[in-house]
């Protein structure tokens, strides 16, 4: 363990790799904040520039833009109510309004202190669990590994958000994309239509950026703009009071974010939700929850940012992202040639340590950044929408050209990025389809090792009590949350028909 | 029926269509070889029937009407009084999309603006979705002008139109923009990581 941290320390500690590690933070925190910029889109759009980078030095840009971002998004739902990131939505309930009573600087100041506390707990938890979890999935055959994916496939489509069979439709349709081209281990093109281009396959990079750069532009114009924005706030200073009050909610919810982001797709969305709902109930303050209990800034925060970190549990030692980010970087290891899986912890221990190391440093950069420069980071809110996208679709395409020297690259994106705002109109997740793109050729090759183990059959999956257990775990997860829903629903009869629209009900008459 | 409604509707059914069309040409490429272990097809016929399958069940929800539960967000939050604006928007707009999910897709939440909202520019729905047309036609064009004037120009000239002609921004501080954002691209791309960018017909840059 010792000698591990020492190799990652004498990794991550290169001036090059520091500097990286800099660029990437400080660009997470803008891409955070920007509405209509998110991690996913960030990490996407910036997989090319780091094509000429050592691997180790482009993940850990990359990750660093990934929880930079979950410092950033913080910053707009305090100041404007408008969360830059999707974990941070619950964080507009108390933050804006701590804003609209003067505490602004207290707001921000929580956050980042809390989201840099959990991040040093989860490290340290991630540092501790991944390893030997990896480990353990380094007996695994062929069997179990098909039926990890199985499981990985379902608990992303279980919680990405639209309904369950459309998220496995999504995650088909991924597999699907998956098999165009000529796959390892068979000799026939597949789905090229006679195309040279499609030979090699549909390249990973490009659908990634076509998808969550350009289709989210696609997908932002047609929502229209919001008003500019102007902020001004005296100090960042939060009172010791505040401090001691934030202390339960920043250690409970690192727990809860934590343990909800070690499990592949569950993401620190749900991880936010759940710690300010457990905030709200346990804490002795219960009647300040939604006029601005700092309580509720400083839950939500911890718990984002150590589900950020505990995703890279799965996704490191297993393969399996734990959220549409971890996706996008999970292909990102492809692209550098690194096979994701428990493997890396033997073959890469540089890579894997110097990463992880780096988690360490760069949150240490974001608290230093965050705690004065807060407000000056909400400036970048003035920069027009109408300036934005045109950039971003001239990154977009100039990145995806660099990747393969080659127009057909730009092609993709510009398709993709149509197929993706599709997506988002008629909400269909991309997460699943993402992950289904990555694990296709993985899935296949599990697949066609099975099915030789088993001279043909798959009943062998059946007799592996590990992949049993698994693919039960993955029919739990199917179904459970349907059961606790109703469950729940019958629970608090009383409550909703107190009020008879929720909130979702008005706005379904107001729709219809 | 809404738009996105009927939308989805014609999404599912293009679907299923693909997913049935991928099965048939994975039974050609040979589901087993021999021996009986799976063949090149495999895959295509099982993540295609998936995708027909889902898609056929998705279309079947569809049609039939039914009475939406609160979401798991809702759930969590305890949220029976409204919350402030953004967030209402947004566990309504998850709500709306499906019962008992949460998102945890990196999806920006703004305001829905449906119906006759007029954002700050005054622009209606009905104008911002010409919007989208429009640039959506300028991008096409731009891929187009690649092959003429090249990969930097041609983008440039995007980058001042969109602003100018769609955005209704000033000539001035557009072109600045534009040639910055170039400027940087050329930087990075061209004179750092030595990317051929297409030159077009006329090869200047």
């Amino acid at each position: 363990m010792l000698d591990n941290l020492a190799l990652g320390f004498s990794t991550a500690f290169t001036p090059e790799n520091l500097l990286w590690c800099f660029i990437g933070v400080l660009l997470g925190t803008i891409i955070g904040l920007m509405p209509g910029l998110g991690s996913t889109t960030g990490v996407a759009i910036l997989i090319p520039l780091t094509l000429t980078l050592e691997p180790v030095t482009a993940l850990i840009m990359l990750a660093g833009i990934y929880y930079g971002a979950q410092y950033g998004g913080t910053i707009t739902s305090v100041l404007i109510s408008t969360p830059g990131e999707a974990a941070s939505v619950v964080t507009t309930l108390d933050g804006y309004q701590m804003a609209k009573n003067g505490k602004a600087g207290s707001a921000l100041a929580i956050s980042a202190i809390g989201s840099f506390v959990a991040a040093i707990i989860s490290l340290a938890l991630l540092m501790w669990l991944a390893p030997p979890l990896a480990d353990l999935a380094l007996n695994f055959g062929p069997v179990e590994n098909l039926a990890i994916m199985i499981l990985g496939l379902i608990i992303v489509v279980s919680f990405a958000g639209g309904s369950l069979s459309r998220g496995l439709m999504m995650a088909a349709a991924g597999l699907l994309i998956s098999t165009v081209g000529v796959a390892t281990g068979f000799s026939d093109a597949r789905f090229t239509f006679g195309s040279v281009n499609l030979l090699g396959g549909i390249p990973f990079v490009e659908v990634m950026i076509g998808l969550f750069a350009v289709g989210e532009v696609l997908h932002q114009i047609r929502l229209g703009a919001d008003a500019p924005i102007r902020t001004r706030f005296r100090d960042m200073v939060i009172s010791r009071r505040e401090l001691k009050q934030s202390a339960g909610p920043i250690l409970r919810g690192s727990g809860i974010g934590f343990v909800l982001g070690i499990l592949p797709g569950a993401g620190s969305t749900l991880a936010s939700f759940m710690a300010y709902g457990i905030e709200k109930r346990v804490s002795p303050r219960k009647a300040l929850f939604g006029k601005g209990a700092i309580e509720g800034v400083a839950a939500p925060e911890s718990a984002n940012n150590a589900a950020a970190n505990a995703n890279f549990v799965p996704t490191l030692a297993l393969g399996i992202p734990g959220g549409g980010t971890t996706a996008v970087l999970l292909g990102a290891f492809t692209v550098y040639g690194l096979q994701p899986g428990p493997r890396l912890f033997e073959t890469q221990p540089t890579l894997i340590w110097g990463l992880l190391v780096s988690f360490f440093i760069g949150n240490v950069m974001l608290l230093v950044l965050n705690l004065p420069l807060a407000p000056v980071f909400a400036q970048m809110l003035r920069i027009p929408y109408g300036y934005l996208y045109p950039i971003i679709l001239l990154t977009s395409f100039v990145g995806a050209y660099s990747v393969s020297n080659n127009m057909f690259s730009v092609v993709l994106v510009f398709v993709f990025g149509v197929v993706g705002w599709l997506m988002k109109e008629l909400d269909l997740p991309m997460a699943p389809l993402v992950l289904g793109l990555v694990l296709g050729p993985l899935f296949e090759k599990a697949l066609v090792q099975t099915s030789a183990l088993g001279q043909g059959s798959f009943g062998i999956v059946l007799q592996s009590p590990i992949s049993v257990t698994i693919l039960l775990f993955a029919v739990a997860l199917m179904v459970g949350p349907k059961i606790a829903a109703r469950f729940a629903v019958r629970r608090r009869p009383a409550a909703v028909a107190a009020h008879d629209s929720t909130p979702s009900d008005r706005q379904h008459e107001d729709v219809s | 029926m809404t738009g996105a409604q009927r939308g989805g509707l014609i999404a599912s059914i293009v679907l299923a269509v693909i997913g049935g069309s991928a099965v048939s040409a994975g039974l050609g490429y040979g589901v087993t070889v021999e021996g009986g272990e799976i063949g090149p097809g495999f895959l295509p016929v099982l993540a295609g029937g998936l995708v027909a399958v889902f898609a056929v069940l998705d279309i079947v929800g569809r049609l039939r009407p039914r009475r939406a539960l609160p979401s798991q967000a809702e759930l969590i939050l305890d949220t029976v009084d409204a919350p402030p604006a953004g967030v209402a928007g947004y566990l309504a707009e998850q709500n709306a999309a499906d019962p008992g999910a949460v998102s945890t897709s990196t999806q920006t939440i703004h305001r829905e603006a449906e119906g006759d909202e007029v954002d700050i520019f005054g622009r209606t729905q009905s104008q911002r979705n010409r919007m989208l047309g429009i640039v959506l036609g300028i991008v096409v064009l731009t891929l187009l002008a690649v092959q003429l004037v090249g990969f930097l120009i041609a983008f440039v000239l995007m980058l001042v139109v969109i602003a100018v002609f769609v955005e209704r921004r000033s000539l001035v501080p557009s072109v600045v923009v534009a040639l910055v954002a170039g400027g940087v691209t050329y930087a990075i791309f061209v004179a750092l990581l030595r990317v051929p960018l297409p030159q077009g017909l006329l090869g200047l840059i």
